[in-house]
């Protein structure tokens, strides 16, 4: 038979040479090999320290393979350094990076409820977008509280779209009032009346109502 | 002999370490569970209760305890060519594209993980000699890891039930096996054709050994793991994997979901992920 074994698999050389010195993971972090600042940011997991150093890089890095190492240490970390670094890259002219981010700030839920009130009313309309988008899976209890409060305050028409699209699937006969006040705020725009009257039918209300 | 009781507080300490350890949360509905377990070995080792058991495994510097506590932790229930369409995906599409861009002839290599007791791994070895015509070209390595010790052990015995071999045609049953006792016996060949380790895929410095693959079989396990776990989960396999290499999960469970590192693959078979070639 053609297969072969080895005795257990071994460390390479290469794989040794990962240090577990704060400074030395902070050099390695900015090396021109992708894989060593991967396995840099991986290893920085073990730095409480650390969320300053991997979010300043994390805003410069291209290398996609590198950024998920960042946020994956990040999202270990969950601490306000880290919290705050990732909301400072929801404002990042870097689409992907955008995305990425908003997908991190799903996985900490507890660290991200105390500043999501704040998230929401942000001067800048995107940022309000992505935070919508952090609740599309955040699992936290007050989800639904906090679309609802969107749809009644927020006045860009693409925010609320966001919110009230995903109320659609999360609503329930608490979000009514909501829903009725949003349409007669956009009573012009055919897509609000739509995605509310879909969200009130998924909650068994009266769409005329 | 004095009841032993796991307070909701040692319940949740528990948890904790264990979660710390091997990325595994227990949730509230395994209590009964992860209780009864924990039970059974505090009254093995003689502890006198939960506190003096979970300072035992804390410190005790041979990490022996810990290791019985993931065996009896962990769950186990395989059988041959379970979720056997991924084994025909890759005999019909994975290999053909892993050795059509293969730049040398090295071996290709196969990580199934976990083991559990070695039939994936063994149905993998299998499948190939059966179904794969590459194999009178390329040699293969298959390397088989568990977190459970025991698992381990009785994977490198090869030794089955009749329940874990009950989807296995009776041609390949007769070919691969003897009958023994009240179950099977893999045939030699096969037992020797597959490497088995005990690994924990959350200690990054173990899974610096792991890599070079080609495929890895990952099913069924990060369906067990929180968020945050699985994440790592998805790092370790990235770094696992040469460029092109790839992962197969079990039915119920996505990449895509989990992490953004790797493509989805569509294949007549089934879906898998795959990591980018060197530019991702």
């Amino acid at each position: 038979m053609p297969f072969i074994k080895k005795n257990n698999p071994t460390i390479d050389s290469y794989e040794h040479e990962h240090s577990r010195d704060l400074n030395e993971l902070a050099i390695q972090l900015a090396d021109g090999n992708p894989v060593i600042r991967r396995g840099a940011a991986l290893n920085l997991a073990q730095h409480q320290d650390a969320s300053e150093i991997l979010v300043d890089r994390l805003k410069q890095d291209n290398d996609t393979s590198v950024r998920d190492a960042i946020l994956t240490t990040l999202i270990s970390l969950g601490d306000s350094f880290a919290v705050i670094g990732l909301v400072e890259c929801l404002r990042s002219e870097d689409a992907a990076l955008r995305n990425e981010v908003v997908d991190a700030m799903k996985q900490l839920p507890e660290k991200v409820a105390p500043i999501m009130n704040s998230l929401l009313v942000d001067s800048n309309s995107d940022v309000r977008i992505f935070a919508v988008n952090i609740l599309e899976s955040l699992r936290h209890l007050q989800v639904e509280t906090w679309l609802d409060r969107v749809i009644e305050d927020d006045p860009h028409i693409n925010v609320c779209a966001t919110a009230v699209d995903l109320l659609g699937e999360v609503s329930t006969s608490t979000s009514r009032a909501a829903l009725i006040h949003l349409r007669s705020r956009f009573p012009d725009e055919p897509y609000i009346c739509f995605a509310v009257n879909l969200a009130l039918k998924r909650i068994g209300e009266d769409k005329g109502t | 002999m004095k009841k032993i009781i796991i307070s909701e507080d040692d319940f949740q300490k528990f948890r904790e370490f264990f979660y710390r350890k091997v990325g595994i949360s227990f949730e509230n509905d395994k209590r009964y569970f992860v209780d009864k377990r924990l039970i059974e070995r505090i009254e093995l080792t003689g502890a006198n209760d939960f506190s003096d058991y979970f300072i035992m495994l804390r410190f005790e510097a041979s990490g022996q305890e810990l290791q019985q506590l993931i065996n009896v932790m962990t769950i186990n229930e395989t059988y041959f060519f379970r979720e056997e369409y991924q084994f025909k995906c890759l005999v019909n599409s994975i290999l053909d594209e892993i050795t059509r861009n293969k730049k040398d002839t090295s071996p290709i290599r196969i990580w199934c993980v976990p083991s559990s007791s070695g039939e994936e791994a063994y149905s993998i070895a299998i499948y190939l000699l059966e179904h794969w015509p590459g194999m009178a070209k390329w040699d293969v390595e298959i390397i088989s890891s568990d977190i459970d010790s025991v698992m381990i052990e009785r994977a490198q015995r090869g030794h089955y039930s009749s329940r874990s071999v009950q989807y296995l045609p009776a041609t390949l049953l007769t070919k691969y096996f003897k009958p023994s006792g009240d179950g099977y016996q893999i045939c030699e060949d096969l037992r020797s054709s597959v490497e088995f380790t005990c690994v924990n895929l959350m200690d990054s410095v173990e899974m610096r050994a792991y890599r070079k693959f080609d495929v890895i079989f990952c099913r069924n396990l990060l369906i067990y793991f929180d968020d945050l776990s699985r994440r790592l989960a998805a790092e370790t396999f990235f770094d696992a994997l040469n460029p092109n290499g790839f992962v197969c999960l079990g039915y119920s469970e996505s990449m895509s979901r989990i992490s953004s590192l790797f493509r989805v693959r569509k294949f007549p078979e089934a879906i898998v992920y795959q990591k980018p070639g060197v530019d991702l």
